[in-house]
């Protein structure tokens, strides 16, 4: 464990200049959600939401970023130093993992929080339940499909392009691995879709329709509601995609972690 | 034996590092691996600790792969490999908490003995950086050092202290391989020279069956690989 903790510490030594400053232009984001003001509060609330959505890719640009910084440290000479070390790769590409995904997560709950500000700006309360919801269960539910398997995926990419420089043409594995990746995930989500649904579902935000419907009570906004509702009702969100997607970053996780040992430097 | 290279070859894209190399180093050796630049030396070194994968051959260290052995080999690598952030402070605390075999007291006392300014690396010479890499490999107790080029660089004064630390920090039962370009001033180490000539071993001598022979490490070297 404190083989974990100080990998860990090497990381957060070596990318706190990534993160704080992705911390800082939450300000930014929030400024500009400041700045949204017109008439009609759907729209308002519309172009809010888009700035965080946005916010939340380009987070997660910069954190692939910081992710990827193995190749400069791969040059620099600083990967002999690790791949000395006695922790395992295993525990070096999960100490890599975790401060981002660490990173990640705070980030995200910091954009739930933002989405929480916008709704209670447009006159959407949440109740307590709710907004726990909306600050970790929303984050981790999103960070689980999207961010996490491509922190691994990144992290995998680096490692397995880093392994093979200087036996063979560093670029012909990459390239290999960047044009399976689609087919991969073509093959992954055809499945997904086969599976959608087969497990109970989460019933997050079960009570923020209500609350929705109380503000927009004349928009059409509650008629998209309506229509869900005779459609068979709000029942949740389906939980495999994040089930699937939590596997895979794992493998991913475990492959990287076994090609460290394989690694030249 | 502590290590043994039996056949090695190392071939790179475009070129050969090593060719068919066989080599034996029992432990309690100072060893001195000599050549000329590309001749093999870094390849050679990077191979016994487990960053190079032999093309063809068998590396044999502490009785088994080199890579399944990484965390007990002092590698000290030509290449300035300290984050720049660092401070003497980090770096005790990186090695006290990944080296089971790292003594914090021994590396205090290395680094006031090769005088090693206590802030950030990015701020130090390459004399100060080169101190405290030696500080940091040798603060551990470990069988066998590699030791790449530890002299590459650096400055009069400071290539006297890190040798008289590898001199002083040397215990009879630890093999200690070094190369460098500083033949003169690092032959009274060696016990033994191994000198590599375009991935070749030229020659494999005692340094004392030199000096018997009138010889010193500095002629043959000229004599060898001239």
């Amino acid at each position: 464990m404190k083989k974990f903790g100080t990998l860990v510490w090497l990381e957060h030594r070596r990318n706190w200049l990534w993160s704080l400053p992705l911390m800082g232009s939450l300000l930014f984001w929030a400024w500009g959600i400041k700045q949204v003001l017109v008439m009609d509060v759907g729209e308002r609330l519309g172009i809010r939401a888009g700035l965080l959505a946005g916010a939340m890719t380009i987070g997660t640009v910069i954190l692939i970023m910081m992710i990827g910084r193995i190749r400069s440290e791969t040059r620099n000479g600083q990967y002999q130093v690790l791949l000395m070390s006695p922790p395992s790769g295993y525990t070096h590409i999960l100490a890599r993992f975790t401060y981002a995904a660490g990173v990640a997560f705070a980030y995200f709950i910091a954009i739930g929080f933002m989405f929480w500000w916008i709704f209670e700006l447009a006159g959407i309360s949440f109740d307590t339940g709710s907004l726990f919801e909306l600050i970790l269960a929303m984050p981790f539910y999103g960070m689980s499909v999207v961010v996490l398997p491509i922190l691994a995926y990144v992290l995998l990419l680096m490692v397995f392009v880093s392994a093979y420089r200087i036996s063979g043409k560093g670029w012909i594995p990459g390239v290999v691995m960047l044009l399976g990746t689609p087919i991969a995930m073509q093959w992954l989500s055809d499945w997904m879709v086969d599976i959608l649904w087969k497990l109970p579902s989460w019933n997050v935000f079960e009570r923020v329709p209500a609350a929705v419907f109380e503000r927009f009570s004349q928009a059409d906004i509650e008629a998209t509601f309506m229509t869900a509702t005779n459609e068979g009702g709000y029942s949740g969100i389906p939980i495999e995609p994040m089930l699937v997607m939590l596997a895979l970053t794992a493998v991913l996780l475990v492959i990287a972690g076994r090609i460290w040992q394989e690694v030249e430097a | 034996m502590l290590a043994r290279l039996e056949n090695v070859t190392k071939r790179y894209v475009k070129n050969e590092g090593l060719r068919d190399l066989t080599l034996d180093f029992p432990a309690g050796e100072v060893v001195g691996m000599l050549g000329l630049n590309g001749s093999g030396k870094s390849t050679l070194l990077k191979l016994m600790a487990g960053l190079l994968c032999p093309t063809s051959g068998h590396i044999d260290v502490f009785g088994g792969r080199p890579r399944t052995n990484r965390s007990q080999i002092v590698f000290l690598g030509e290449t300035d490999v300290l984050w720049p952030w660092m401070t003497p402070k980090d770096a005790e605390k990186f090695m006290r908490n990944l080296y089971d075999d790292f003594d914090a007291v021994r590396f205090t006392e290395l680094l006031d003995a090769l005088e090693v300014p206590r802030r950030k690396t990015k701020t130090m010479s390459k004399g100060e950086r080169g101190r405290l890499r030696l500080a940091m490999a040798l603060a551990r107790n470990a069988k066998l050092y590699l030791l790449d080029e530890p002299l590459a660089g650096i400055d009069l004064i400071s290539r006297e202290r890190i040798l008289s630390s590898i001199v002083s920090e040397w215990h009879t039962d630890e093999t200690i391989i070094l190369s460098t370009h500083e033949v003169a001033e690092a032959e009274g180490l060696f016990e033994r020279a191994i000198f590599l000539r375009e991935g070749r071993l030229a020659l494999d001598v005692s340094a004392e069956s030199l000096r018997e022979g009138g010889k010193s490490v500095v002629d043959t070297f000229k004599e060898v690989l001239s």
